[in-house]
């Protein structure tokens, strides 16, 4: 644990001794361990499938776009816009961010159950942001 | 009446969540999935960790998941631990010893093999628009291009598409060559590495053993890592963590 609390000397990288959002924990404990085969796993079947299909990304024009889009909406030093210098500080808010929120909203929404329910707004709230 | 209510009742299915060293001295935390005690189950060299399960359709919640990494965490905190994927059920405790009996050896190993190590889960990742603008600075072709697309509007949907597939291409390169040299730099202070599948996200995601005394060793190579790579590349390191992505058995579990 000692090594999650010391301190870094930048911000690119971050420690944490345990899981905290539930896709970080489901990252950890599905399909990682021993396994007992031939019984019928508890009803976790549709979390896994979902995940897995998630994980699969394809390279299609659609993607292609994306990146003609973000850059294009780039404002490149030569154009007089903030040289990286001046990124340093916003990495929070990059669309890598975005993207890793979507994938991990769909874990999300398949776990949170009725009594989930406030833990679940508040954590596609969080992958939104 | 009274003996029978100590015993799980016979309809109980058996939660499982890993496997000790018989002699592991644990205290075992209170509340598992579905909120149950968890207990051990010794079984000749070796013990489960288990706990009740309620016979009738188990609906799994938030809790149950982070419940079950709770477990494992608290166990591994004062011994080793062999962890169970999430979801491990089986009909009765009896079940569980008939798992046990014959891996009794392959167990043991295993638990040698990952003690006094941890898990570390690492995450590296792009910054996308630091990335975007290397590869532009690098590429005049993609600079060109870039140039031309930002003007034409939709008439360059062509040459947008074609701008995006260089991108991806590049993209593609770096992340291999950037995941390559993460993984020689990190792999001298690990014991194993269990790579994820590479896909659109992460330029690695990566799970590493680590000896406990390499623990310091790692984390500074990582804290390098970082350095070098800022402002282009973010790291995320998590744990130490009970060991799950090495945990396997060699057969491929029951009956076989």
């Amino acid at each position: 644990m000692s090594i999650a609390t010391r301190g870094t000397a930048s911000n690119y990288l971050q420690r944490a001794p345990s899981p905290s959002g539930l896709a970080d924990v489901l990252d950890v404990i599905l399909d990682k361990g021993i396994v007992i085969d031939a019984f019928v796993r508890i009803s976790v079947i549709g979390i896994e499938l979902i995940t897995i299909d998630a994980r699969i990304v394809i390279a299609s024009v659609d993607t292609y776009l994306r990146f003609a889009e973000a850059v294009n909406r780039l404002d490149l030093m030569e154009s007089g816009g903030v040289g990286l210098e001046d990124l340093r500080g916003d990495s929070d808010g990059s669309s890598k961010r975005k993207a890793r929120g979507a994938v991990e909203g769909v874990k999300e929404k398949l776990t949170g159950d009725a009594d989930d329910d406030k833990d679940k707004a508040k954590e596609s709230q969080k992958s939104r942001s | 009446m009274s003996s029978e209510s100590v015993e799980a009742p016979p309809i109980a299915q058996t939660y499982v969540y890993g496997v000790v060293a018989r002699e592991a001295a644990l205290e075992l935390p209170v509340a598992g999935v579905a909120d149950a005690p968890v207990r051990t189950l010794p079984e000749g060299g070796v013990a489960a960790l288990v706990s009740p399960l309620p016979a009738e359709r188990f609906r799994v919640r938030r809790r149950d998941l982070t419940n079950h990494l709770r477990v494992l965490e608290e166990v591994f905190a004062a011994a080793t631990v062999v962890p169970c994927a999430f979801g491990m059920v089986v009909p009765s405790e009896q079940s569980v010893r008939e798992f046990l009996q014959p891996r009794q050896a392959e167990l043991r190993a295993l638990l040698e093999r990952l003690d006094g190590h941890v898990q570390l889960n690492v995450r590296a990742s792009y910054d996308e628009d630091v990335v975007l603008r290397e590869i532009v600075a690098n590429d005049p072709s993609i600079a060109q291009l870039r140039e031309r697309t930002r003007t034409q509007g939709n008439a360059g949907y062509f040459d947008r598409i074609r701008l995006g597939e260089l991108i991806a291409a590049e993209l593609a390169r770096l992340r291999e060559r950037d995941a390559d040299e993460l993984l020689q730099r990190l792999s001298e202070h690990a014991a194993d590495i269990a790579v994820d599948e590479p896909s659109d996200g992460p330029v690695l995601k990566a799970s590493f053993l680590v000896a406990r005394d390499r623990l310091e060793a790692f984390d500074a190579e990582l804290e390098q890592v970082a350095n070098t790579h800022a402002p282009r590349l973010r790291i995320d390191s998590l744990g130490p963590l009970p060991p799950t992505a090495f945990a396997a058995l060699e057969g491929a579990g029951w009956g076989s």
